[in-house]
């Protein structure tokens, strides 16, 4: 098993220093090195996940990170899929390690989604991320398709909308405590309530903000392992799986199928369950997402009462989004699932930001990543080094 | 800070997608008949959930029953049903109080292949 000996990321932000991508990329790589206790000539493949080149306006962007981080020569590759590009990149590092092609991969998920081009074009664009035939040409948003199949399952399931405005209360009220969060707030429940409509039921802050930011883990084969890395997180279980990238053609709207699908085949390869998650990354674009997500991912069968228990806060029997998620600590698409896996390492090692680690030991850590309205599904498992 | 404007105009092919897209400019709903099952998609799907490829291009009648709606700045879009079709749409929702259900395909502004519903309202007042 693959194991995670470098993990690091930028403050996810809208950025007014003058920075690029590049430099980006290059903090947060350099920043995951140090902690692998590696050094940049022990890195055989360079995994960079972008989501888009309209973003960066630059094609082929793993071979130009390769000169900026002094790896050429190495093998290069980008790996793209929506949302979960991320995830998906920290899947194909786990792949090339598990087959023996690669030592160490330097995993790095990088995207200006916030400073480059004006907002409105930006959702223009991730209009084109669903089917671009039907739903990009009628100018349909991403947030009128979560809205849709949001309504959906909180039909099914009978939730109120206030559930949305707890997500977004706790999410950003644990970015408080992450200085590289984009959006801590202290909200109100009636701010969330009252911020302008997008999208029924969802408002501005249900959703999740447009960032600019990267992130960086390296995976290591656990016979290459420095010394001081050995007990370094495991990656156990990775699961990937898809759904009809069109709302209508599916046959319940309102459930993140391939999410389901991607879980099962993650805890297949784990050999572990959903109850034998101690904190999870949840991939939260929107409020609502989250709760699909908990649902599918046999986190909550109670979905309400969990929240009105608190069950997901720092203190809670499973923590959710420590890092903020989406909505808290921001989203430049392609460094999301990287920084959720990079989370989840971190947290599992006790090095994570001091006050939203956790108290007692954690053994197992899920991050979950996804694209589209949950099209492209990419769920990865890390567990402790001395777990089973 | 570059100043930058890049302008992209595309000419895109349809493909297999031909007669939707034609039919859509005027305002027409074509689907695809599965030669198998019997299943009509639309918007059409290339392969049925049959898992058969062979299909024929059908005109369904472009009405629509609206399931679920969404309103918003971002304007206001619905998940209907076409008539004679299997599966469902997301489409724009034009002048649409919230008590109607039922409107009918229209050709859009442009010759972009847009799913634009109007209100059929003669079919839903009670």
């Amino acid at each position: 098993m693959a194991a995670v000996t470098g993990s690091a990321q930028t403050r996810f932000s809208r950025r007014t220093d003058g920075s690029s991508f590049r430099d980006w990329a290059s903090e947060a790589f350099e920043a995951a090195l140090l902690m692998a206790t590696l050094d940049r000539a022990d890195v055989d493949t360079l995994i960079v996940a972008s989501e888009s080149d309209f973003f960066t306006l630059q094609l082929n962007p793993a071979a130009i990170l390769a000169g900026d981080l002094g790896l050429v020569g190495v093998a290069t590759m980008r790996v793209e899929g929506g949302g979960a590009s991320g995830q998906l990149a920290v899947h194909a590092a786990a792949q090339a390690i598990a087959s023996g092609q690669a030592r160490h991969v330097a995993v790095i998920g990088v995207d200006p989604s916030a400073s480059q081009l004006p907002a409105a074009t930006i959702k223009l664009l991730y209009g084109y991320s669903f089917d671009a035939w039907t739903d990009g040409m009628t100018g349909t948003s991403a947030t009128a398709l979560y809205a849709l199949s949001y309504q959906a399952f909180a039909a099914r399931i009978g939730l109120p909308d206030k559930c949305l405005d707890q997500i977004a209360l706790q999410n950003r009220a644990n970015a408080m405590l992450n200085p590289n969060a984009h959006l801590p707030r202290q909200h109100k429940m009636a701010e969330i309530a009252d911020s302008p409509l997008i999208a029924s039921p969802y408002r501005r802050l249900h959703c999740s903000p447009l960032s600019d930011g990267a992130a960086a883990i390296i995976l290591s084969h656990p016979d290459a392992l420095p010394g001081a890395r050995g007990s370094a997180p495991r990656i156990t279980g990775i699961g990937a799986a898809s759904d009809h990238a069109q709302l209508g053609a599916r046959q319940d709207t309102g459930t993140f199928t391939a999410k389901r699908k991607a879980m099962q085949r993650a805890c297949q390869q784990a050999g572990i369950g959903p109850a034998d998650i101690d904190v999870a990354e949840v991939y939260d674009a929107y409020a609502g997402a989250q709760l699909q997500a908990l649902n599918v991912l046999g986190l909550s069968e109670t979905l309400q009462a969990d929240l009105d228990a608190q069950h997901f806060a720092p203190e809670g029997r499973l923590p959710i989004n420590l890092s903020g998620g989406l909505l808290g600590q921001g989203a430049p698409v392609g460094a999301t699932g990287v920084a959720q896996t990079a989370t989840c390492a971190l947290l599992l090692e006790g090095r994570y930001h001091p006050e939203l680690q956790p108290k007692r030991p954690l053994r197992h850590a899920l991050a979950d990543t996804h694209g589209g309205v949950c099209t492209t599904a990419a769920v990865t498992l890390l567990s402790q080094a001395d777990a089973k | 800070m570059i100043s930058y404007e890049l302008a992209l105009p595309y000419s895109l092919e349809p493909g297999w997608l031909a007669p939707y897209v034609e039919a859509l400019q005027k305002g027409r709903a074509m689907g695809r008949s599965c030669s198998k099952c019997g299943s009509v998609s639309f918007p059409p799907q290339r392969r049925c959930q049959c898992g058969s490829g062979e299909a024929q291009w059908v005109r369904l009648s472009g009405k629509a029953s609206v399931l679920l709606r969404t309103h918003g700045s971002d304007g206001t879009f619905g998940l209907v049903q076409f008539e004679g079709a299997t599966n469902k749409a997301v489409t724009r929702l034009e002048g649409f109080a919230s008590e109607i259900t039922d409107g009918h395909l229209i050709a859009p502004p442009s010759d972009v292949p847009a799913l634009i519903l109007a209100p059929s309202k003669s079919r839903s007042t009670p």
